[in-house]
């Protein structure tokens, strides 16, 4: 077995509050589906059999026994369930499972739906025996109005500046435009060592990462890293260019006084007990080398790596906003099996009165539709019921929702188990829980 | 502009047809404004100093003419006369040449900025033109870098008005000028100097060729902004104004072809040595481009380049990139190698060169070794002189014998003081008669230590003046940078520095105070704002003020004080500041922080921990500390060995012994 595949399940969709008030984020419907389905049928596709699922207990749950939850997946999943409530980050998790570790692994989050060959990101893993590979693709623009939210709103996240050498492959230099006070600050010593550098913003990152086995060894002795995203891979881009001779010191200043004494453990070293003598060797005699301009040797030396693969085209789509579950949603479930894209898709066991008018719409299991209901670019999740003569366009309604007669929706979020009134018009808004 | 307004009128293909036609011009700057080739342009301007025994500046007007240039300005200014006369000898005033060549002259120039708004103010360019200095060496063709430039102004309707030639070099590479090391962020798809889009490519692979194709506009936009002085300043103004103003800059990259400003004696001894390597090829040493009777030479294997009338003895050889001038002789048993020597030198026996310039009508005598060196014009180098790296002798010198010069000496023939007695009036009188009588006065003067018992000259030390503009002026090989040192906590190092640096404010301030006597409460205003201008926690300022008290007698008597001399001088030294602690310590967390403060302190300097327990008791008196924090600091403090071993003290075990005790009784008393 060269990779382990870890699925992180166990988010809770915390900037997507209102379609997540119910259903947990990695259960969330898109396209029929389960959001989970759309990683695990990825690992299943480039041939795993088994993959540790790291979720929370509510999720297990619901994947037992909730028949509206169908997997339908042959690989073996191995459940892990964390506590909901002790906040752990990504890099939390991937430490609670180190006991599973036992070779390189593979870190999907359950948010990633993407077409992209995966082959391409473990390739460049293998071929530069590297420590982090990892996935990006361009970002998309989102043209569609929001359900829940007035006019466009510009995405509050910062920018992410991601600098990649002239090959576009090795990854030097990640930054968020939150934590740079003047401007974009990077080293001399990198730029001699690269002398080019293609700094891209407007990337999304995947978040899907190749990961060696010492790197998942180094966080269960540093404890403080508890995002892989937010912490762990800037440490290691950052990483990549400090000096290989390293004093037995410690090894990384910030979280020196959290550390105990004894477990000054060294990553680098860690990581060069990998480098198998005769790898070492090959690299030495083989006339091979990444760069060209100085006489320096292949990687200048350096042991610690990182890589990414940012796709040019393709899909590459994290549901992680309210925003984002729209006009993916439809399309998503159809691009992974091959069908041509309908019109709408209807859930199992609905019941749809005659004329009505569903058009790019989803619609989940045992929902209601009355008469004359007119239904466009829109979500329905389960167990809906919209009474009769119903205008529902551009929105996302969730579960079990009742939607009173003659209701004109336009661009709303309306939450599990609500309730909206007979006659009423809306516009933009968001009803999410009955506060 | 009148001719612009006349080419309007006509239709559109005329006027592009026109445009085709007109000449194309060159601004060639014949004037480093900067004395780094000091003291050897003192004698000659840089444009003029041999590089392959041709001068620099034909380099240059040969480079503007292959690529098409027609019409070409130069401006001098130091030594105006000699270029002039060495112009009006060249090829490129005769009646044939294609390059017509107006030579501008004026003592007034100061920088390149002035330079170029005399161009305004004379109205000398009609269109885009070539901007370079009088020591540009390349071969690179910018033919389609204007033409890039061109169709760009014609889409963007003038909004780029200047590309810079640019050539692909990686990090390190020896035409590398050091101290020109860019680095550069462009648009990659527009090849504009940016930072602004979504993506952009940060290069340090560029060698700035000091090649740049400037619109009209740049002289007029040098007229509109006085504080534009060199094109460094211009490209920042442009690139800082860019969206107020709209001008962009772009740059033309270039991976074959060579191109480099000679700048410092490094670039000169990399420029040459490319030279003879025929990097610059067509412009080789034996293609005599200047068209100069008996300048011609063959070329043979290894690069060797020989004049006429060269004469080699017995036994001597000539390895590899050597070029030698017309009439020169060589002695027996001569070693050279990646060396240049010039017209009517006279080489002795048993001679080693290496990385050698010798220019013309030198004398070498026998068993001399050189590496590395310039030798100038008419110097004379006497027997069994040894030179090692990176020596000048500039004119007329005379060195030796038996003499070993270390490494980086500069001799010349001019007082160094001289040089700045006539500071002032240096830059308008290029007469050196003043200089020569003052040679003669002072030339029995010479120090036979430094130049030999038969030597003439001074030594010019590298760094004379304490100004540091001085200092850069005088490297003449340029500075070496070092590379920063790799670590990635380079953030944690300036805020460990910051820290630092506020200690010592703080220790100033103290000490200005015990010795001005001023008042606790202005120290403490004083203290106040330092912390804003540090940002410093309220917590680190405490700590950082109680190690700084406690290390003050150290800090003025030394670190040899024994333990009783220290508590002599620190205990009246707390009660003085104590209202500055009183100021800072009020809580109950405070207190145990300057506890802990003092904790550490005493830590590190083992020896007078006896001195710990007078300290604290001192503090306690003065109700500094609070008896009830000592008594939790002392029970609950210790985190380690170390600190627990100090609690361990005997003297302190006591004074807490008897806190307690005295607890107990105002308890007692309270009841």
């Amino acid at each position: 077995m060269e990779l382990q595949a870890v699925l992180m399940a166990a988010g809770g969709g915390s900037r997507m509050m209102d379609l997540t008030y119910n259903t947990p984020k990695p259960l969330l419907p898109v396209g029929n589906k389960p959001l989970i389905w759309y990683p695990l049928n990825l690992l299943e596709r480039v041939g795993f059999e088994e993959v540790i699922v790291i979720t929370t207990k509510e999720v297990q749950k619901m994947i037992s026994t909730d028949p509206k939850v169908k997997l339908d997946v042959k690989m073996k999943l191995d459940l892990v369930c964390i506590q909901e409530d002790a906040d752990m980050g990504t890099a939390d998790a991937l430490r609670h499972i180190q006991q599973k570790v036992k070779t390189d692994v593979l870190v999907v989050s359950c948010d990633l739906i993407t077409d992209a060959a995966l082959h391409e990101v473990v390739d460049l893993f293998r071929a530069h025996n590297a420590t982090l590979s990892m996935l990006m693709s361009k970002a998309h623009e989102f043209t569609e109005t929001v359900p829940g939210q007035k006019g466009k709103k510009k995405t509050g996240e910062q920018r992410d500046f991601v600098g990649v050498d002239g090959t576009g492959k090795r990854l030097l230099f990640m930054a968020n435009e939150a934590d740079l006070d003047e401007g974009v600050v990077i080293r001399k010593s990198i730029m001699r060592k690269h002398p080019r550098m293609h700094i891209k913003t407007g990337l999304v990152d995947a978040h899907l990462y190749c990961l060696k086995k010492s790197v998942v060894d180094f966080l269960a002795d540093n404890k403080s890293i508890s995002s892989i995203r937010g912490e762990l891979v800037p440490y290691l881009v950052r990483k990549q260019f400090s000096k290989s001779t390293n004093s037995p010191k410690v090894i990384d200043e910030t979280h020196q006084n959290l550390k105990k004494n004894d477990s000054n453990v060294n990553l680098e070293i860690q990581i060069s007990s990998r480098d198998e003598e005769l790898l070492h060797l090959t690299q030495e005699r083989s006339c091979w080398n990444d760069h060209r301009g100085d006489m320096s040797d292949a990687y200048h030396g350096g042991r610690l790596r990182c890589y990414v693969h940012i796709m040019d085209e393709g899909i590459c789509y994290r549901v992680n906003t309210e925003m984002s579950i729209l006009p993916w949603s439809f399309s998503a479930y159809y691009l992974f099996t091959d069908n041509i894209l309908p019109h709408s898709i209807i859930g199992a066991s609905c019941q749809i009165s005659d004329k009505t008018s569903i058009k790019r719409s989803t619609i989940g299991v045992s929902t209601t539709v009355r008469e004359k209901v007119k239904v466009t670019n829109s979500i329905i999740m389960h167990g809906v019921t919209i009474e009769e003569g119903c205008n529902i366009q551009g929105s996302v309604i969730c579960s079990n929702a009742v939607i009173g007669r003659g209701a004109d929706i336009k661009y709303c979020l309306v939450g599990s188990a609500q309730r909206i009134e007979p006659d009423g018009e809306h516009t933009t808004m968001s009803k999410a829980c009955s506060a | 502009m009148s001719s612009r307004g006349g080419k309007q009128k006509k239709g559109n293909v005329t006027s592009e047809q026109e445009e085709e036609e007109q000449p194309l011009q060159a601004v060639l700057v014949a004037d480093s404004f900067n004395r780094r080739f000091f003291p050897i342009s003192k004698d000659q301007p840089r444009a003029l100093l041999p590089l392959g025994n041709v001068a620099m500046i034909d380099y240059t007007l040969e480079f503007l003419t292959s690529t098409g240039v027609q019409e070409t300005f130069v401006f001098c200014c130091w030594m105006s006369n000699k270029i002039k006369d060495h112009l009006l000898k060249s090829k490129w005033c005769r009646p044939t040449s294609p390059n017509v060549v107006h030579i501008i002259t004026s003592d007034l120039y100061r920088s390149l900025g002035d330079v170029l708004r005399d161009v305004d103010a004379k109205n000398l360019v009609r269109n885009d033109f070539i901007l370079v200095y009088g020591d540009v060496v390349s071969n690179i063709d910018v033919s389609q870098a204007l033409q890039e430039h061109r169709h760009r102004r014609k889409v963007d309707k003038n909004i780029s008005v200047m590309t810079m030639v640019f050539k692909e070099s990686s990090p390190g590479h020896k035409s590398r000028c050091e101290e020109d090391d860019v680095i550069v962020a462009m648009d990659s798809k527009s090849k504009r100097f940016s930072m602004g889009t979504d993506e952009f490519e940060i290069r340090h692979d560029l060698l700035d060729c000091h090649i740049s194709i400037c619109s009209p506009q740049v002289a007029e936009l040098f007229t509109d902004n006085f504080d534009y002085q060199t094109r460094n300043d211009f490209v920042r103004g442009i690139l800082v104004n860019e969206e107020i103003l709209g001008n962009q800059i772009h740059l033309y990259v270039t991976q074959d072809g060579y191109g480099a400003r000679v700048s410092n004696l490094q670039m000169y001894d990399s420029v040459s040595s490319d030279m003879v390597r025929r990097w610059v090829y067509p412009l080789t040493p034996e293609a005599n481009f200047t068209d100069q009777q008996g300048q011609g030479c063959t070329h043979s294997r290894h690069n060797v380049y020989r004049g006429a009338e060269v004469s080699l003895g017995h036994g001597s050889q000539m390895e590899e990139n050597v070029l030698i001038g017309r009439d020169t002789s060589i002695g027996a048993n001569c070693h050279i190698s990646n060396s240049v020597i010039g017209n009517n030198c006279t080489i002795g026996d048993n001679v080693v060169l290496d990385r050698a310039h010798m220019w013309n009508n030198v004398h070498i005598s026998s068993n001399v070794e050189i590496h590395q060196s310039v030798v100038c014009d008419g110097a004379v180098v006497k027997e069994a002189v040894r030179l090692n790296k990176q020596c000048v002798l500039a004119y007329n010198v005379v060195i030796g014998p038996n003499l070993s010069l270390p490494e980086g000496t500069v001799v010349s023939m001019h007082h160094p003081e001289e040089e700045e007695e006539d500071d002032d009036d240096e830059f308008l009188s290029d007469d050196q008669e003043v200089g020569h009588s003052k040679d003669k006065t002072r030339q029995k003067a010479f120090n036979p230590a430094e130049v030999g018992p038969e030597g003439k000259g001074y030594i010019w030390k590298a760094s004379m003046n304490d100004t540091e503009d001085e200092e850069l002026a005088q490297c003449l090989w340029g500075l070496v940078l070092n590379p920063d040192p790799e670590s990635d906590s380079e953030s944690e190092a300036s805020e460990e520095s910051q820290d630092r640096t506020f200690q010592l404010e703080v220790l100033g301030t103290l000490q200005r105070g015990l010795e001005e006597n001023i008042v606790c409460d202005n120290l403490v205003l004083e203290i106040n704002s330092l912390k804003y201008a540090y940002n410093i926690t309220l917590k680190e300022v405490m700590q950082i003020l109680t190690r700084v008290v406690l290390e003050y007698p150290f800090q003025q008597q030394g670190t040899q004080l024994t333990t009783l001399q220290y508590t002599g001088s620190l205990l009246p030294l707390l009660k003085t500041w104590s209202p500055v602690f009183k100021n800072y310590i009020k809580r109950a967390q405070d207190h145990l922080d300057c506890l802990s403060a003092v904790e550490e302190l005493f830590l590190e300097q083992d020896t007078h921990q006896t001195a710990m327990v007078k300290v604290l008791m001192k503090m306690y008196q003065l109700e500094i500390l609070e008896e009830e924090a000592i008594l939790k600091w002392f029970s609950t403090g210790a985190t380690n060995d170390k600190s627990r071993q100090l609690r361990k003290n005997q003297g302190l075990q006591k004074f807490i012994q008897w806190l307690k005790e005295a607890e107990d009784e105002s308890s007692e008393e309270g009841e």
